[in-house]
């Protein structure tokens, strides 16, 4: 469904992906974990064409992104749903235009059945009856909440999450999860999610895969990740503060990023 | 020299990628979809915005250029002239660069920091994301409302500032009403008011599109929001002062208009 081979992007002269390889089968829920600045937004931003790589292959569902103009990633994109890790909101639509947003600008669903989708996809990840509030009126979790709604109002085969349990509390990041199950488990929708949580990426995985410094060095289930020797994966899944990781980036960089 | 030729080139480079937008906004403007809905939002925005400030503010210019030459023109026995005087400079030369200034800094400063704004918090990213042009979306709007409005408000503000000048002319100088009015309609030709129409649409032009290519530009967080607004509303009024002297000369020169 996804897949990824030999992936180079470089940001001042800092290679960010650095011949990253990754696949996703169809129906898959993959979590991506790792520190923060190894390349897992960009990866993200990469497939939907926001970040474009020096070289390498995205191949989705059979096609080749790389090289594609905005036109051509334009036409991927409606099959691809982003929820970006801040919501990303339209601070000048209110909840319901915000949700409705791609039904406005691509089709001529109008009137009932608009209200409808609005009201089923709000009521899809537990919320109803605030279509009329603005994004500024809203908590961090009800944001990103509404952000996953306005994704599902697409109906898109493929979901990217960065981050959709950060800064919110952990009964929200419970429910948030849980909603990324049944998304899996309803829809059978594929995804990539971002995540630095560690609970989180065992109960919504289907595999979860490791980045280091631009590339993938662990890919496996949630229990072969769980019971994976590598030291930097263990340092990661332990959350200890020293441990090969911290060796690793002190002898590269001379401190700890 | 080696530094006035990194400027000249940066200064080469961003008048370029001005160009550029402006051809992309008015690629879009001429191809479906429209939306007049955004169009008109954001005339009434540009509109109602300015036109007290611009009307008052010209109706005192007015008043002030007729003091101004009542200084000279009385010692002259002149002063019936004066209402000539007001009537060219404001419909030839203050009424529209007054206009554009007041618009760049009230319409341009808020145009950069709304989409300054949109462009930290991903906004931009997201409507890329979903498959839609920002350049469509949110430059075309703002460009054609301010081609639209910047006319319309030059007109008043050049009917305030002759009303300005009728003031200080009728109660000071004692003209007549009829007198000064048959003075502003014998002075005035209809290059006089083509040649300042016409230079309001290359300003109208300028504030929306640098307003629209500083906040799309943004880097860094509030920070850099305030930082490109400042470059906005300065590299507008530059603009704005240089398109003027390049027309003027074109319509002496060329049209000795």
């Amino acid at each position: 469904m996804i897949e990824i081979k030999n992936l180079y992007k470089t940001f001042d002269k800092t290679a960010v992906l650095n011949g990253l390889n990754l696949h996703v089968r169809e129906g898959e829920t993959k979590v991506i974990i790792g520190r923060s600045g190894v390349g897992k937004s960009v990866l993200l931003k990469s497939i939907v064409g926001l970040v474009r790589p020096e070289s390498g292959s995205i191949v989705v569902d059979g096609q080749e992104l790389m090289g594609l103009d905005e036109r051509g990633f334009d036409r991927v994109r409606k099959d691809i749903g982003l929820v970006f890790q801040g919501g990303a909101l339209f601070d000048s639509l209110n909840v319901g235009e915000n949700v409705a947003f791609h039904l406005d600008e691509f089709t001529r669903i109008r009137g009932e059945e608009r209200r409808e989708r609005i009201a089923r996809a709000l009521s899809f990840v537990g919320m109803r009856e605030i279509e009329g509030l603005m994004p500024s009126q809203l908590s961090g979790g009800m944001r990103k909440r509404v952000s996953l709604a306005r994704v599902l109002c697409r109906e898109p085969r493929i979901i990217l999450y960065d981050e959709p349990t950060s800064e919110v509390d952990p009964i929200t990041a419970d429910a948030i999860n849980n909603l990324i199950v049944e998304m899996r488990n309803r829809l059978k929708v594929t995804s990539i999610v971002v995540t630095h949580d560690m609970n989180a990426a065992y109960k919504i995985a289907d595999t979860i895969a490791m980045f280091y410094q631009g590339q993938v060095i662990a890919d496996g289930t949630p229990e072969e990740i769980r019971h994976c020797r590598h030291p930097f994966v263990r340092q990661f899944i332990s959350g200890e503060s020293q441990g090969a990781i911290t060796e690793d980036e002190n002898i590269k960089f001379g401190h700890v990023r | 020299m080696a530094r006035a030729w990194v400027v000249f080139r940066y200064g080469l480079r961003y008048v370029g990628s001005l160009v550029l937008l402006l051809g992309q906004s008015l690629a879009c403007a001429v191809t479906p979809p429209f939306n007049a809905y955004r169009f008109l939002y954001q005339a009434r925005r540009v509109g109602l915005g300015t036109f007290f400030i611009s009307s008052v503010g010209a109706f005192f210019i007015g008043a002030i250029i007729s003091l101004q030459m009542a200084y000279l023109m009385v010692s002259l026995s002149a002063e019936i002239y004066i209402p000539n005087v007001v009537a060219i400079a404001l419909a030839r030369e203050l009424g529209p660069v007054m206009t554009a200034i007041i618009v760049a800094g009230r319409i341009g400063a808020g145009i950069t920091a709304e989409i300054g704004t949109m462009t930290v918090t991903e906004q931009i990213d997201a409507l890329k994301a979903f498959a839609v042009n920002p350049v469509r979306y949110l430059v075309v709007p703002r460009l054609l409302a301010l081609l639209l409005m910047v006319p319309i408000l030059t007109v008043f503000a050049v009917l305030a500032g002759i009303l300005g000048g009728f003031v200080i002319c009728h109660f000071k100088l004692s003209i007549q009403h009829h007198t000064y009015w048959n003075m502003v309609v014998t002075a005035l030709v209809l290059k006089d008011v083509v040649t300042g129409l016409l230079k309001t649409f290359f300003f109208a032009a300028v504030i929306a599109i640098v307003g629209c290519w500083e906040g799309m530009n943004v880097r860094g967080g509030a920070d850099g929001v305030g930082k490109a607004t400042t470059l906005a509303v300065v590299r507008s009024f530059i603009f704005i002062i240089l398109i003027d002297c390049v027309l003027t000369f074109i319509f002496y020169f060329v049209f000795n208009a």
